[in-house]
């Protein structure tokens, strides 16, 4: 904001990479790919499977990264376990709310959910057009609900995001923009 | 950032608007004049066609078929004549 370097405004605080450029671009071109794909349904059939084919590449490239990528873009750094998350959860429901420099528990968790519903819509997508599938009612129901269930998710994640930013004091909108988040200080002076 | 996300949107609905390709009109009869679904799917094996499945799209019969070379057909019949109003090769 301030590039004038006005002596009255606080030093900008200080952030820390966190979400690395190849995950950023993927998590942006997903949610694109994801929109065209849910306008383009029953409309246009090629933009529909174009968009398609680009959501399921960049789910194979999102779980291949969950595994050879940097710290915060691992699985072992953020899948938690059952326990972990439904404290997580009722601490939430509280309004109350542990910082994390990666994913929350809650955040992590929809990750794993929508990438899993991304891989089933998307091959169940990818059977359709193919002879072994094509035509099968079960495929066609599988790819429908799965495909519902993303755009639900979806939008419960961008809810999930803003009540983050709200309740946390920090947008985190730029840090998936930047990669860059509020240094773990910063974090604990705000508490 | 906010400028690419509107440019986004506006391509999706462009393509939704302008690309439509959904066949969907093949009589103005009404449905009491239908033949059954099975008159479609027979239609469609008699024309060579391994029958998939078939459902009601719009006023028309829409037949999945493959050929005999294994390619995949969407066949659209006028559901009172049995006329194949549209072949669209998926």
């Amino acid at each position: 904001m301030s590039t004038s370097g006005d002596a009255r405004l606080p030093a900008p605080p200080a952030t820390v990479a966190v979400w690395d450029l190849p995950l950023r671009l993927c998590h942006w071109a997903l949610a694109a790919s994801v929109l065209v794909a849910w306008f383009s349904a029953n409309v246009d059939d090629a933009v529909h499977e174009i968009s398609g084919y680009v959501a399921l590449s960049l789910v194979a490239f999102r779980i291949l990264w969950g595994f050879v990528g940097p710290r915060y873009a691992r699985f072992r750094d953020f899948v938690p376990t059952p326990r972990v998350l439904l404290r997580y959860l009722s601490d939430l429901a509280q309004g109350r709310t542990t910082l994390y420099l990666g994913h929350n528990p809650a955040g992590a968790a929809m990750t794993v959910l929508l990438l899993v519903l991304l891989a089933i819509a998307t091959i169940t997508g990818w059977m359709q057009l193919t002879r072994r599938f094509f035509g099968v009612t079960w495929v066609e129901m599988v790819h429908t609900y799965s495909s519902n269930l993303v755009l639900v998710l979806a939008i419960v994640h961008v809810l999930g995001v803003l009540l983050m930013c709200w309740l946390q004091k920090e947008n985190l909108v730029p840090a998936m923009i930047t990669g860059r988040k509020r240094a773990a200080s910063e974090h604990k002076e705000d508490g | 950032m906010r400028a690419a996300i509107c440019i986004g949107v506006t391509m999706v609905f462009m393509s939704a608007g302008a690309l439509a390709d959904g066949f969907k009109n093949c009589t103005k009869e009404p449905k009491a004049s239908w033949q059954p679904a099975t008159a479609a799917e027979a239609a469609a094996t008699a024309a060579g066609y391994e029958v998939r499945k078939s459902k009601v799209e719009g006023s028309c019969y829409e037949v999945y078929g493959v050929n005999k070379q294994g390619k995949l057909f969407e066949l659209f019949y006028n559901p009172v004549d049995l006329k194949l109003m549209h072949t669209k090769a998926k």
